[in-house]
């Protein structure tokens, strides 16, 4: 029954008047932002994060993590009205969705998303509540041993997981640990990499490095490439109101498509991509008549985005009770939570289960705004996709420069996040994907102090890794991914897998 | 169409071995420890040292490999971004908010072609002051709202 006392103090927290404001204003902003096609959630969260830094510790997790959800519902959104995906992750929704849209739908098509975004965070809230309490009781008995192998798990399965090239993400990890050194080391006190710059001996914050790399970098490359017709549904969306037909067939779509973002959530690295594309093949593959797909089959939408919607709730499990960030987006709420004086880990749940519960608690009361006002609201979101991008990057620019400055009331961060932004366009032109140097940087301490307490404890004898049994399963695991994925017979296959 | 070498694998390598020489630079005189007891500059090193195994593979399969050639580069969205965040950098404590929100708007903008300069500096004043309003004023920014 500690579970129901746990869900009935989440609920207590989440529903405090002040929390619920939080929670509607992150939603809106995160939609409103979201809506705006090129920025997907880890700018608008990065962009956010500065804001949150006055208020308690809940209630600003409760705002980010409704602009998160907000931030991918207006993608999808975007995604059906205007054929841009504004993250990777709703590319699929584009395929039908838009159809649906064109075929004068639009209503229909975002009132499955909504629906079965709600149906499947309401499950992923259930999913995350059960698994919560046994995997952080697990991961108390763990050891700096333990914890080594598994942050290095973490970092490899989010990378085999993800998509674009294996050896080039690890480079980037080593590149993000590296960042991660910069500062002054913890255990003697000198300083590394500060190059004389009193600022750095912190460390690097990474806002402006995710705003410089994920956002700036990506306007650069953006305004290169002629701009490509916008054409937005412009009819006056109506028949919101879904018939019972309609839902009778989404409805098996959702429960799938809910099943495998659940799952998919809690792999590291499968936050983001992955449920949506593995839903909509599913849906395809087990469907009477396939060639429906890619014309407007409502399966097409209720599948991929009950899909999406489990698995970023999902991708909150290893984050919560591990301390451990399954992708770029992640990273950053460990980073926020570090910015609160909140260490993460599995400690966290006994000492913030005010702060955890409260926030599984709010991601179902957010899922429920969301449909309750995003559809009503659907006329301003497509005025806002009617923004011209020519006026909307100067501003998004300015506001990474305020939202940089706001962190530490520094500019040096505006500077730093300048250097980010070339980087990131560096990045984009040479094709590296930048979101795991996000993971190396945010893991890098944690990973040199767990390294140097297990070599204190094993008195520097590396082979304490594999005879502890827990963390030798651990590395044997990796071990198993790293030779899978430099198979080129299984490389082949996950290619197709995440090309599809 | 393909070109001789892939220059973006090539160029990944270098950048890659141009980080780890600045990481061996800057942890010179760190000291190395052992691994039963390690000093600050051990970390450093050993993720140098990994990072120059990367880089030499990315340079050399670069060279010896086809690909891709990159779409050549383009100096003025970048170079406009690029200076739009600078003179906020620069501004922003000196002239204010609005002078500096107003400056990085304008600047940033001319990075596109499609730009129109009186829409452009209308929306840049609108913005200006919705920012000071919004930030300074709403959320209490440390932050002076002009050159006064």
């Amino acid at each position: 029954m500690e579970l129901f006392h746990n869900l009935l103090l989440g609920l207590a927290t989440a529903t405090e008047p002040v929390n619920l404001l939080y929670c509607l204003f992150g939603v809106l902003i995160g939609t409103a932002i979201g809506v705006l096609p090129g920025i997907g959630p880890i700018p608008t969260v990065a962009l956010l994060l500065p804001f949150t830094f006055g208020l308690a510790p809940p209630t600003a997790f409760i705002m980010l993590a409704g602009i998160f959800y907000g931030a991918q519902y207006g993608g999808s959104t975007t995604a059906i009205l205007v054929n841009v995906p504004g993250e990777t992750s709703s590319v699929v929704t584009c395929l039908d969705g838009h159809q649906m849209a064109r075929n004068g739908q639009a209503g229909l098509a975002l009132a499955i998303a909504a629906i079965g975004s709600f149906f499947a965070g309401t499950v992923a809230t259930i999913v995350i509540a059960l698994l919560a309490l046994p995997l952080a009781a697990l991961a108390l008995k763990f050891t700096a041993v333990e914890y080594f192998s598994l942050l290095v798990l973490g970092l490899i399965a989010a990378v085999v997981l993800a998509h674009g090239s294996v050896a080039k993400a690890l480079a980037m990890i080593v590149l993000g640990l590296i960042l991660g050194i910069v500062g002054i080391d913890v255990s003697s006190g000198a300083e590394r990499m500060t190059f004389g710059f009193p600022q750095l001996a912190d460390g690097l914050d990474f806002v402006p490095i995710a705003m410089g790399l994920f956002g700036l970098g990506e306007i650069a490359a953006n305004l290169e490439r002629t701009s490509a017709d916008r054409q937005v549904v412009t009819k006056k969306v109506t028949g919101l109101m879904p018939s019972l037909a309609d839902l009778r067939a989404a409805f098996p779509a959702m429960l799938r498509g809910t099943a495998i973002g659940s799952f998919l959530g809690v792999l590291p690295g499968g936050g983001a991509a992955l449920p949506p594309f593995t839903a909509y093949a599913l849906e395809k593959k087990i469907a009477r008549d396939p060639s429906r797909f890619g014309k407007g089959a409502i399966e097409g939408v209720a599948g991929p985005e009950s899909a999406n919607n489990a698995g970023a709730q999902t991708s909150f499990i290893p984050l919560l009770t591990l301390g451990i960030p399954s992708n770029a987006l992640m990273a950053l709420m460990i980073g926020a939570l570090m910015m609160h004086g909140i260490q993460p880990g599995p400690q966290i749940m006994r000492e913030q289960p005010q702060l955890v519960w409260g926030l599984i608690a709010s991601m179902w009361v957010g899922n429920l705004m969301l449909l309750v006002i995003n559809l009503p609201l659907i006329g301003v979101w497509i005025s806002m996709l009617k923004i011209p991008y020519r006026l909307l990057f100067p501003a998004i620019v300015l506001f990474c420069c305020i939202g940089a400055y706001g962190i530490s009331n520094s500019m040096f961060n505006v500077w730093l996040m300048l250097g980010c932004a070339a980087l990131g366009y560096f990045f984009i032109k040479i094709g590296v994907e930048p979101a795991p140097l996000l993971l190396g940087l945010v893991l890098g301490p944690q990973l040199e102090e767990n390294f140097r307490r297990a070599m204190l404890i094993a008195d520097g004898d590396v082979s304490v890794f594999v005879r502890s049994p827990i963390s030798a399963v651990i590395l044997l695991i990796v071990a198993v991914l790293l030779v899978a994925m430099f198979s080129p017979k299984i490389a082949k296959k996950r290619e197709e897998a995440l090309a599809e | 169409m393909t070109s001789r070498v892939d220059l973006r694998d090539a160029l990944f390598g270098v950048f890659l071995i141009a980080v780890a020489a600045l990481v061996f630079y800057a942890t010179r005189k760190l000291s190395f420890g052992t691994p039963a007891d390690m000093g600050p500059g051990f970390m450093p090193r050993v993720l140098a040292g990994i990072a120059t195994a990367f880089g030499a593979y990315f340079a050399i399969r670069g060279v010896t490999t086809a690909g891709e050639p990159i779409d050549p580069p383009q100096a003025r969205p970048l170079a406009c971004l690029l200076a739009g965040v600078a003179a906020f950098a620069l501004l922003g404590l000196t002239a204010g908010i609005v002078v500096a929100a107003f400056a990085t708007v304008v600047i940033a903008g001319l990075g596109s072609r499609e730009t129109k300069p009186l829409e452009i500096a209308l929306f840049a004043i609108a913005v200006a002051a919705a920012s000071a309003l919004l930030f300074v004023k709403a959320l209490s920014l440390p932050m002076p709202i002009g050159p006064w």
